[in-house]
């Protein structure tokens, strides 16, 4: 039903590591997993958390997304790239998240706490002034809110090839969509980011 | 080379370009064609400048006890009654042919046991309606814990379904 390894998901040649890897997991390999999931683990939970834009909900979902693959691992069969098959997990859950959050929750999720408050730029030996704070702040506020007002497949998308650098193809295998759709999805996530943040990049940083 | 804006409906050529991932000869040819294009010049400079501006949303630092919760639930899940096992394996495919039979099985079983609860308590709600209420946690197969197995289900089935949607002409 499938083809073989790397033939799916925009892999690129040469052996997936990661599908290895898992195969030692199915074959009782503890150690294997362990290496996937520290491997893994920071880039699908700030995936996650750009997706839902609430850690704890985030962390959450990575951790049914690591349960469930673990889960599975007596029937892994390296027919899709790990990524693909571990993205696909995540986004579904994510999604379903949304879906369910979307309404409840829309108002607390755009005013309240997101537990990231602390500006990524802000170490120790150069620590920036108040006003320099509140105007990061309040930048990363304002893109949030336009990656929160795009819809989910759209911004799921856009999170998969701005910060996880996949390829069209594997962005189709992940949301089960033509190469076309996602070109069609992308264009019109970032149009819809150039304009909701043109007022910052005029007035902003530059 | 012809005006993407103009020629294409999703000139992703100029995404390509400015997220860096456009490589020899085609990032040359558009090069030269951005030299000659304003239209194309400004757009790729307004996507330059959002891709700048997310590159500068830094997610928060997962939690340090993330890896001891996953270790933990895992040892939870392995600790768990036969019947729980039973109804992980059919979410999460144990065996993969018998994903519709398995499912079929579960949403009888459930039934059953739903069903037969609801005999056992006089005066309970002939509607069904209180069925999640009489599950008990001994009973290991719930309401919710069907509902999730189908989706599962649900969720692997569409896995299969990637490689005929990958062979699709574009
Ligand atoms: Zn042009």
């Amino acid at each position: 039903m499938w083809p073989g390894v790397n033939t799916i998901g925009g892999a690129s040649a040469g052996p997936d590591v990661d599908a290895q890897l898992m195969l030692r997991v199915r074959d009782g390999d503890e150690d294997s997993f362990r290496v996937l999931l520290d491997k893994h683990r920071n880039p699908l939970v700030h995936f996650l958390y750009r997706m839902v834009q609430v850690q704890p909900v985030a962390e959450e979902l990575a951790q049914e997304v690591f349960l469930r693959i673990y889960r599975t691992r007596a029937s892994y069969e390296p027919t899709a790239k790990f990524t693909t098959w571990m993205f696909r997990i995540a986004t579904h859950l994510a999604l379903n998240w949304l879906r369910d959050e979307k309404h409840a929750r829309a108002e607390q999720r755009l005013d309240g706490p997101r537990g990231d408050e602390m500006p990524a730029w802000e170490v120790p030996d150069r620590k920036p002034s108040v006003e320099q704070r509140m105007v990061h702040q309040a930048r990363m506020q304002e893109i949030r809110e336009a990656i929160a007002r795009l819809p989910d497949k759209q911004r799921a998308a856009v999170l998969m090839h701005k910060y996880e650098e996949m390829e069209y193809s594997q962005i189709a295998s992940v949301l089960e969509c033509s190469e076309s759709a996602v070109k069609s999805l992308l264009f019109r996530a970032y149009e819809t980011l150039r304009a909701g943040l043109a007022h910052m990049v005029a007035g902003g940083k530059r | 080379m012809k005006c993407p804006l103009q020629t294409e409906e999703t000139p992703v050529v100029l995404l390509d370009y400015a997220a860096g991932r456009l490589e020899g000869a085609r990032r040359l040819k558009l090069e030269r064609h951005l030299a000659g294009c304003a239209r194309c010049e400004a757009f790729r400079a307004e996507q330059a400048e959002v891709w700048d501006l997310l590159d500068a949303w830094e997610p928060p630092a997962v939690s340090t006890g993330f890896n001891r919760v996953l270790w933990r639930r895992i040892d939870e899940a392995a600790a768990a009654p036969w019947h729980r096992k039973l109804a992980e394996a059919l979410r999460f495919g144990a065996w993969k042919p018998a994903f519709p039979i398995a499912a079929a099985a579960m949403v009888i079983v459930a039934g059953f046991v739903f069903d037969h609860r609801t005999e056992s308590r006089p005066g309970s709600d002939p509607s069904g309606a209180t069925a999640t209420q009489i599950s008990t946690p001994n009973s290991g197969i719930e309401a919710d814990q069907v509902e999730k197995t189908l989706d599962d289900i649900q969720l692997l089935r569409q896995f299969d379904a990637v490689s005929s949607i990958r062979s699709k002409p574009i």
